[in-house]
């Protein structure tokens, strides 16, 4: 599968600050790509990039094929964008930023007339006849979605296009962006997990300028998930915990309000082999052990939410 | 491939009319077009009646004629209007990046170039249109009120003029670009006019550049001859520099 974006070791230095560090990243073509991080991680100066806007310090970038500061007007054709507060001339209607929006790729006549019905619908913004200026955030960002949609772009790309959103919103922009998928590439970057469980096939996790993670996101979870184990005992639960507590191979033990015992490991086939030994070692009686799967907020915050936070 | 900036101008006219800005440069210009005769033929009036009232002075002030309504339109275009201009363009560029409106422009197929351009181009015609109505006004309107009104000073004087105009758009133009913000450029344009009115005191600068122009429409006005015409191309070439200089800095910026 080809790539419709590729950033290799990108960096970006404003001052003393690191805000890209190295980021390598690669978004297949058709894919829903959620780049997830957190505040301050990179993503918008990454946007920024992206859409030509700014210069990396140093990297590559490409985009369709294109070096994305100097990609001409062809390579732009093809490039929805929705920036994280966009900007509208106040004066007009939304009718009247659609059409120009659209005028600016060369649309005109029947077609930008029922392009921009259609989007208007799109963005539930069909019956509002007031001008920009007096809209409420939440109306800005539909606008700002579906301005980003006018030319039918072969990529979207779109800076926490939920951020502003009531929930009604939110869903109906993810369905939209999910309706997206195979036809064109739709790359979004946000903090709200839930987002990007609901709509991406595959995610990067950005922290500190560094992606962290790029994988599909059943993968990811897998991933991580094999190194989560629950456990459940008939009595004796805390003084076992308390000796998982010493194990090296122990990343983090919690206790659930039932009592249950759940283990982050480092590694799964010691961790196999040496659970069941320490619990038939108190003479435990064992009710339940499993693998459990990370959901991918945990799989989150593990890779970001480590020293230093 | 076709490129926004048909659109893009369009988007810059319609501004102009649906704005604040269809009612500042011209609301400015109409006044001093609709009242400069009328103030020019009544102010010996005017002063001669202050001085009787100030202890039965008596001010001997020549009879008016249509000059001095020419000298008061450009009087008026060369002081505040002109400055007016240099406030208010001080934010061309600038007002939109910091809007956030030229981001959604110029990830689109906008390039940065077309994008100044546009601006410059659109806001030079909309000067110039200001610019004619107001001298076409001020032409009538000194004709009813002094009964004569050759054309050939006020429209020379006014179009001398609106070379200082266009050039000092090109000027804020630039330092919208280089500024972010609107006042900054504005009190730079305004150091840069002193500048120019400075350099009037060395003669070559007056002949050959756009100081020369600080000074010539209000001669022309007057019925005085101007004796060159390089102030008037140094500055049209000055402004299509100075957007030229403008667009290529926009072009390497980071939005």
């Amino acid at each position: 599968m080809t790539a419709a974006i590729e950033l290799a070791s990108l960096t970006k230095v404003f001052g003393a600050t690191r805000a890209l560090d190295g980021v390598d990243l690669s978004v297949p073509e058709g894919s829903v790509f959620g780049f997830l991080g957190p505040n301050g991680a990179g993503k918008t100066t990454t946007l920024r990039i992206l859409t030509g806007l700014a210069r990396p310090t140093s990297g590559y970038v490409s985009v369709l094929g294109s070096d994305a500061f100097t990609a001409s007007n062809e390579v732009r054709a093809r490039i929805g964008f929705l920036p994280d507060v966009p900007g509208f001339y106040d004066w007009m209607t939304a009718r009247e930023f659609l059409a120009f929006a659209g005028g600016l790729f060369g649309l005109a006549g029947t077609a930008l007339t029922e392009r921009v019905s259609v989007l208007l619908d799109l963005a539930g913004l069909a019956g509002v006849k007031g001008r920009i200026g007096g809209y409420s955030r939440g109306m800005k960002q539909r606008l700002g979605v579906a301005q980003a949609l006018v030319n039918a772009p072969r990529l979207l790309m779109l800076d926490e296009p939920t951020s502003a959103l009531d929930p009604m919103g939110r869903k109906d922009v993810l369905d939209m962006l999910a309706s997206l998928r195979g036809r064109t590439t739709v790359f979004f970057s946000t903090h709200i997990l839930a987002d990007v469980e609901r709509v991406c096939d595959t995610v990067a996790i950005l922290d500190r300028g560094k992606v962290v993670a790029q994988a599909p996101i059943d993968t990811l979870k897998s991933r991580y998930g094999a190194s989560k184990v629950l456990l459940e005992v008939v009595d004796g639960a805390d003084e076992l915990a308390g000796a998982l507590r010493e194990a090296l191979w122990v990343s983090s033990v919690t206790r659930g309000e039932a009592g249950e015992i759940e283990l982050v490991v480092s590694d799964d086939a010691v961790a196999q082999r040496e659970i069941p030994a320490m619990v038939a070692a108190r003479g435990i009686g064992l009710r339940h052990l499993e693998a459990g799967e990370m959901g991918l907020e945990e799989v989150f915050v593990q890779l970001v939410g480590g020293e230093g936070r | 491939m076709k490129d926004g900036f048909d659109s893009f101008v369009r988007k810059e006219a319609v501004e102009i009319l649906r704005t604040w800005r269809i009612w500042v440069l011209p609301g400015i210009a109409l006044f001093f077009a609709l009242s400069g005769p009328a103030l020019a033929k009544l102010t010996p009036q005017i002063l001669q009646m202050a001085g009787l009232g100030q202890g039965g002075i008596e001010i001997k002030i020549p009879d008016p004629t249509f000059y001095d309504s020419y000298g008061q339109w450009i009087k008026n275009l060369s002081q505040i209007v002109l400055f007016a201009i240099i406030i208010i363009y001080g934010g061309l560029v600038s007002s939109e990046r910091k809007s956030g409106t030229a981001v959604l422009v110029l990830t689109k197929p906008v390039s940065r170039r077309a994008f100044v351009a546009a601006k410059a181009l659109v806001h030079g015609v909309f000067i110039t249109v200001i610019t004619v109505i107001g001298t076409l006004i001020t032409w009538a309107l000194t004709a009813v009120v002094f009964g004569e009104a050759p054309g050939a000073a006020l429209w020379q004087a006014s179009l001398t003029w609106l070379a200082l105009a266009l050039f000092f758009l090109g000027l804020m133009t630039l330092l919208s670009v280089l500024l972010g913000s609107q006042a900054g450029a504005a009190g730079i344009g305004l150091g840069a006019y002193a500048l120019l009115a400075i350099a009037t005191i060395f003669p070559p600068m007056v002949l050959l550049s756009p100081a020369g122009l600080v000074g010539a429409p209000a001669a022309i006005a007057a019925g005085r001859a101007f004796p060159s015409v390089w102030p008037v191309l140094t500055a049209l070439v000055g402004a299509v520099a100075l957007v030229a200089w403008a667009a290529a800095a926009f072009a390497k910026q980071e939005l």
